[in-house]
């Protein structure tokens, strides 16, 4: 369980800090702002906060459907509070209806996008999987 | 020391030959094991006892302390704890697959990824079952992936 839970850690933390420094790049880009280098910093920590709570409920098996949607809700919910919290406590935004809502197009592009390559990893694992299947039961 | 599986004749009955000059601990040990693994097991349907096949298994499932195992068109009550089937599974092809389920992997078809990180295990019967990230990750170092 606790090695499943630091191997789950890893790969979100990893993966949010990709996705976070897209999501930074596109905005850059198209805002023409200029940035500190300390924002790496704070990209890092947001990304080991968030990493935590996603970590943890990979590790919960949980059978009832209903349940989980719920469970991945609040865990959404979670993750945007906390990039609110760290865009406020960083000073990066101010907290107004417009920054809530692109905050919120941001924190659901880096969900999909973490998703998905969690996704494609087990969809190549399985693959894999497959094929021993096959090579062992179907003579 | 090297393996050979041979096919009987159809009038025989599968037999177990040890060619060895002395039988060493490992010898011991697996014949051991093959003789502490029972081919059958005893289940239950509509108050009649059934000899089962475990090679007839698509898996059991624990529900509500009761423990079920599901063949091609019946479910048979078994009177063994999960954990007590996961023991008695362990050298055959039964993986657990999530805390209430063991599979047998024989009967699965292929294997899908979810969203949730689960992999969904589509059985030769046409049912599916899901298998837990923990579970999954079990499968895969049985599988050898």
């Amino acid at each position: 369980m606790i090695k499943e839970f630091f191997s789950s850690f890893l790969r979100y933390f990893v993966n949010i800090n990709t996705a976070v420094l897209i999501t930074l790049a596109v905005y850059l880009t198209f805002t023409g702002k200029q940035t500190d280098s300390s924002i790496l910093w704070e990209i890092l920590f947001s990304g080991l906060i968030t990493a935590l709570p996603s970590a943890a409920l990979v590790c919960l098996d949980i059978k009832s459907g209903k349940v989980q949607f719920l469970l991945w809700l609040l865990h959404f919910l979670l993750i945007f509070g906390i990039a609110l919290l760290m865009l406020h406590l960083f000073g990066l935004c101010a907290i107004t209806m417009k920054s809530v809502f692109i905050t919120f197009l941001a924190v659901v592009f880096i969900y999909l996008f973490t998703s998905y390559l969690h996704y494609l990893m087990d969809k190549s694992h399985v693959a894999l999987m497959n094929e021993k299947l096959r090579k062992r039961y179907f003579k | 020391m090297k393996i050979i599986i041979e096919s009987p004749q159809p009038d025989e009955e599968d037999v177990v030959i040890v060619r060895c000059k002395s039988p060493d601990q490992r010898l011991i040990a697996m014949l051991c094991t093959f003789h502490k693994v029972k081919s059958e097991l005893t289940g239950y349907l509509n108050g009649t006892i059934v000899p089962l096949n475990y090679q007839d298994i698509y898996y059991f499932e624990a529900i509500d302390s009761r423990v079920f195992a599901y063949s091609h068109s019946d479910v048979y009550e078994i009177k063994h704890k999960l954990y007590e089937l996961e023991e008695l599974l362990a050298p055959l092809d039964f993986e657990r697959c999530s805390k209430s389920m063991i599979v047998n992997l024989e009967k699965i078809e292929y294997l899908a990824p979810q969203f949730s990180g689960k992999l969904e295990a589509h059985l030769k019967n046409g049912e599916n079952i899901i298998i837990s990230r923990h579970y999954a990750h079990n499968l895969k170092i049985k599988l050898g992936v």
